[in-house]
Parts: C-alpha cells; structure tokens; sequence
C-alpha cells in the first residue's frame, strides 16, 4: 500500500452507515443549549471552575498551534470558550446577571454554526493547559461544546459517519472479518518475502498472553508498524493475538463528545479481552485509544475490575529492547529521522521517552523537534480533525503550520507519528506543502532494524 | 467566600484529567500545587514578560498585604528576629512595594490595551479591575508621600470599628486614608463574585489537573 493511497483512503468512505441528521432549530435550540450550559453550575468541578476562574491573560493564545496558525479572534482559545464561559455567566453568576456586558456576560445568539464550526477548530491538544497560569484546560471546554452539538445534531457529517460505522463493524474504516483476513494473509507473505522467514500473524486465538489492539490504520494504511510488531513477538517467541472483530482502538466518542457511543464502542473491545483471556490487552500505536483504555475507561471503573492488564505496545517494546531481548540494526535506517509527540500519548498519558527509546535504539540518525515531548505541537489534526475532509485547507495553511515548520527545521526524512490521526494530518502536510518526508509508525522503524 | 470555596469542593468530579508530567501523587503532588500557586512555572515557560509583569504584582501585593496587618497589631518580636525596625519594614511593604506594584499595575493595563491576543479577550470588567486596585495604590502612595499618616490614630479607628463601638471623635481627619479605605472595601464586596477569586480557585484547578 503507498503513501498516497493513505491520503486517499480517508476514514468512513464508501460505507453507507445511518446518519442522524435531525437538527434542533429555534426556539427549541437556544433552550436546549442555555439548560445545557446552566448544569455546569452542578458539575463536573473542573468545568464550573473554568467558566469561574479565566484570568484573562492571553496565555493560552500564545501557545494554541491554531491561534499561532492564523490570530484571528474566534481562533483565541479564551475567546472560543467564551461562546460557552457568556451563556454560563448570564444565568449562572451574580455580576453576569446583573453587569451582563460589563464583565462579559451574554445570552446565546442561536448561531450554532459559528458555535459548532468553532469547537471543530480547537484539535484539543491541551498545550493551552501546560501553559495556563491556571491550569484551565480549554480542550475540556471544547469536548462540551461538542456534546452540545451531538444531542442537537449538529456533529459535523463526516464524524457522525465514523461514530456510526464503528459501532456498526467494530472499526471505524468499516473493514469486514474478511477483508481483515484478507489483509492478515498479504502482511505474512509481505513478511516472508522481506525476510524470508515464516512469522505468523495470529488472530481470534483464546488464551494468548497479548491481545493487540492497533488502530484500524496500523493493519490497511500504514501495516508497517503491525509487521514490526508481529517480527518482534515472533524473535521472542511470545504468544499473541489480534481479533477479527476489534482489531481499532480508535473511538470517536471521544472527539464529538458523546459518552454513550464512547462507552458502547469500548465494550466491544473489553469483551472481546475477557473472551480471548488474555493476560494483557496491549493498546498499539494510538494516543486517544490507550488514553480511553488505561485514563478513562479504567480509571472510572465502566466495566468493574478487569481480568487482565492494560499495557502499551511502545513501552513493552521499550522494555524488551532495554532487557537487551531483542537484536536491532541501527544501519538498516541510515537516513535522518524524527519523532513526533502525538498530544494523547505525550500531555496525557505521558508515554514520551520509549518511543525514543525505540527510535535510537533502531535508527542511526535520530533527531528531536524543539519544542518536544509534553511541549510538543500538535500535529494540526487532533481532536478527530483529521478526518474530516471539509476543513482541508484550514488543517493544511492554519493548525498544521506550526508543525510543518517544525519537521522542516530538523532537516528528517521521516517522521514517526504513532497515532492514525497524526500520520493522516501530516502525510497530508508533506504532500501538500510539497515536502520530501516520509511518514510511518515507530514500530516501522524496528521493522527494518530488528534483527531475525 | 467561603460559601464559592465551599460550593467548588461540593461539586462532583468524576473521573481525572491528568496532565503530563505529573508527580506520582501525594506530597509531591501537594508541593507541586503549592509551586504553580507561588512562582508561576507554567507562565515562566508559557510568556516571559507576563511572568516577569504578573510576579512582580502578586509578590509585591503579598508584602503589601502583610504590612497591612500593622494597621491592627504589630509584631516587634518578628522585626527584632529579622534585624530591621518597624520603620524599615514599613518603607519596603509600604514605600518600595507600593510604588513598585502600582508600576507594574500601569504595565498589566498597558499590556491589556496593546496586545492584541489579550485585548481580544478582555472584558470591561477586566479593565474596571485593574484601574479599582490602581486607584487604592494611588491613594495608599499619596497617603505615604503625601498627607502625613499617624499609625497610632488609624490603629484605634480600626479597633473601633472592629468592636463596632466607633465615637465620631476617633474617625481620622485624613481624606486620602478615607478614599483609600473606601475604594479597598469596595474591591473587597466585588472579590467573591468576580475572577479576582482566582487566588483561591487556583489551587483546585492546578490539583485536579495534577491527579493521577
């Protein structure tokens, strides 16, 4: 599969999933929306606390990789917020009742397409939150706007798409069992042909100590992470799985704000878990799925105690390549390469140094990004922008332009990314911005080192 | 106030929002808290110059608002322990600070105005407050340069007023004190209903985003 068929492959196309398209208009709609905002008054803290305690110093401004890309003033994270900060104010607080426009109270105006367009230009990255005085994370705010505009049909199409296909098949590119095993037997060929070794790719086999769960993305766009892995389980002689039916972490629940479907996608997965009997559920290359299995679904309980443990593929990889467990030739990347820091595995799962760990082990010239690791830059496509065709142009010219300067100014070749949504948004960066850098996964980087 | 600090511990939240690198829990976790709340780390890496305006302020409001206390009781105990006299503490939380945070409050303002990405999120509010505590250091640097201020007559004005057993005889013939005073309760009505509570609220935020 080549780079450009990645680009054109996008997610949730040629699949006609059911739609929900009853928008909430009128009257109807500002109610729906005020009630809304007035229940922050009664939870979650952090939200009540951000609608009370915004400073008003500019901060976040200076560190928003969209307001960097373009200053214009729906595109200050503070001011974003405020389309929802006003409406909480004028109902909920005492000055805003009594002083509306003096300390920037206001009643919501109806307008949910600047409301929706607006929260579908924040990536959620939560660099605002690293650097705020206060600690407010705008990307909280953000996911709040979007849950607004879920229950009132305003989720932009094409993630509405994704919502509805992954709950149909389990993946959010809508691939069925066969075109799974299809795609498992081309990969353990491709393998015997690179290296003329016979490394099975397992999958549906019960009692396997790892079931790996990658992104969809990792086994039909970008497969070379998944041989990697497959490579390394097989030189360790590790009993290991993949499943037929939950073979993508991602869950863009999380990105239009709508729990039940985030909880209901989940389920698939930690059932499929307890079926195979695994001893570890091993989340691949992918942030926002890992930060949903190990920061939200299992710290939060939604699925009582679990019987197995929930691990990531870079920091098992990690482990193994510091035990000295597994041979990697660094000569077999010679050319210069970088990482990227997606913002779900950096800011908030904190997984930053093994990847580099993996990457200087497997390649010969390694360089970092500056700003890096919990610093990073978003790569412009986060928050499920990156699926989403519509707003092209504004990812390519405006978010993602503090990154491409950044790959620019290392000088790499390739970047790894291990995140779907990163390595779309940036391969499509390179592509458009005409530059020579290949985009791929860490693990691809192994794929070539390690020695069998 | 206390009922906005205790409604913000009543609210539920569920679930955390860690933010990396986070300290492993516990007392680090606490420290840390107490770090972002006094030097401002975050700011320091995020914008150097608003760190440089923004510390100097709350530092200088810190000392000013220590001097304060001398206006009920003194503390010679304290002042013979660090080697100086009740003069010369008064000249550096009064004299010094207060000149150098009413500076640093004309450059926050100068700041709101000019800078675009802060401009486009300011409110009337956020200059009305700014120019109120502008006001009080004006008054409070007048009182110190200007009219003459007798330590010994405020004192007992305020002892009376706290015992609610005021005589009119005992309310000082000092204008700017009076100015001053008036402008500092109004600022004081305002602080639990605006954003000026972010002295308090900070330690909930920068805890819960510390959560592990």
């Amino acid at each position: 599969m080549s780079q450009s068929d990645a680009v054109n492959s996008g997610t949730a196309t040629g699949h006609a999933a059911e739609v929900k398209s009853n928008k909430v208009t009128g009257g109807a709609l500002r109610e729906a929306v005020v009630n809304s905002i007035s229940g922050i008054d009664n939870g979650p803290r952090v939200l009540k606390l951000y609608m009370e305690m915004c400073v008003r110093c500019g901060t976040c401004a200076e560190q928003c990789p969209v307001y960097k890309g373009d200053p214009t003033e729906l595109r200050n994270p503070a001011v974003r917020t405020d389309l929802i900060r006003s409406v909480f104010k004028k109902h909920k607080t005492l000055l805003g009742k009594l002083a509306g426009p003096i300390v920037g109270a206001s009643d919501f105006d109806g307008d949910m397409e600047t409301f929706v367009n607006a929260f579908y230009e924040c990536t959620g990255c939560r660099r605002c939150a690293t650097f705020c005085p206060m600690s407010i994370d705008n990307s909280v705010v953000t996911r709040k706007g979007r849950a607004i505009a879920d229950t009132l049909g305003y989720t932009p199409e094409q993630l509405q798409k994704v919502v509805a296909i992954s709950l149909e098949t389990g993946n959010t590119d809508g691939a069925s069992e066969t075109a799974f095993k299809d795609v498992v037997a081309f990969l353990e060929e491709e393998i015997k042909d690179d290296c003329g070794i016979d490394v099975r790719i397992p999958f549906d086999k019960a009692g396997a100590e790892i079931f790996l769960v990658p992104p969809s993305g990792d086994l039909l766009v970008n497969p070379e992470a998944t041989m990697g892995m497959a490579k390394m389980f097989h030189k360790l002689g590790v009993s290991w799985t993949l499943s037929s039916k939950a073979f993508d972490g991602a869950n863009y629940g999380l990105f239009t704000g709508d729990d039940k479907s985030m909880k209901e996608d989940n389920k698939l997965y930690v059932d499929e878990a307890k079926r195979l009997k695994c001893k570890t559920l091993m989340m691949g290359e992918c942030g926002h799925a890992h930060r949903i299995m190990k920061f939200i679904m299992e710290k939060a309980g939604w699925w009582g105690q679990l019987p197995f443990e929930i691990g990531n593929i870079l920091q098992y990889t990690a482990g193994k390549i510091e035990d000295g467990a597994i041979k990697l030739d660094k000569s077999a990347n010679p050319d210069p390469v970088t990482y990227h820091d997606p913002c779900n595995f950096g800011r908030s799962c904190g997984i930053v140094e093994e990847p580099r760990t993996i990457m200087t082990a497997c390649c010969a010239d390694f360089r970092e990004m500056t700003p890096n690791r919990h610093l990073n830059w978003c790569c412009g496509g986060g928050g499920g922008l990156s699926a989403m065709d519509s707003i092209y142009e504004f990812r390519m010219n405006v978010s993602g332009k503090m990154k491409l300067k950044q790959i620019d100014d290392t000088g790499a070749k390739f970047c790894a990314a291990p995140c779907s949504n990163c390595k779309r948004q940036l391969l499509q960066l390179m592509q458009h911005h005409k530059r020579d850098v290949t985009i791929g996964g860490v693990h691809d980087m192994l794929m070539k080192a390690i020695v069998m | 106030m206390i009922s906005r600090l205790y409604v913000w511990t009543k609210t539920p939240q569920p679930g955390a929002l860690t933010l990396f690198p986070a300290p492993s829990g516990g007392v680090s976790s606490f420290f840390n808290v107490i770090k972002e709340a006094f030097l401002f780390p975050g700011l320091f890496r995020g914008d150097k110059l608003l760190w440089v305006f923004a510390w100097i302020f709350h530092a200088t409001l810190a000392l000013i608002v220590i001097g304060h206390v001398r206006v009920f009781t003194d503390f010679p105990a304290l002042w013979n322990a660090l080697g100086i006299n009740a003069d010369q503490m008064s000249a550096i939380s009064g004299g010094t600070a207060g000149v150098i945070i009413t500076i640093f409050a004309l450059l926050l303002i100068f700041r709101r105005m000019t800078v675009l990405r802060v401009r486009e999120v300011s409110n009337l509010s956020d200059f009305l407050a700014l120019l109120l505590i502008v006001a009080i250091l004006s008054t409070g640097n007048l009182m110190r340069f200007g009219e003459h201020f007798n330590l010994e007559i405020t004192r007992a004005y305020f002892s009376q007023l706290l015992t609610f057993s005021l005589t009119a005889s005992a309310v000082p013939q000092a204008s700017m004190l009076m100015v001053h005073f008036l402008l500092a309760q109004i600022l004081i009505m305002v602080i639990p209903f605006s954003k000026v509570m972010h002295f308090g609220g900070i330690f909930f935020t920068k805890a819960i985003i510390q959560k592990s």
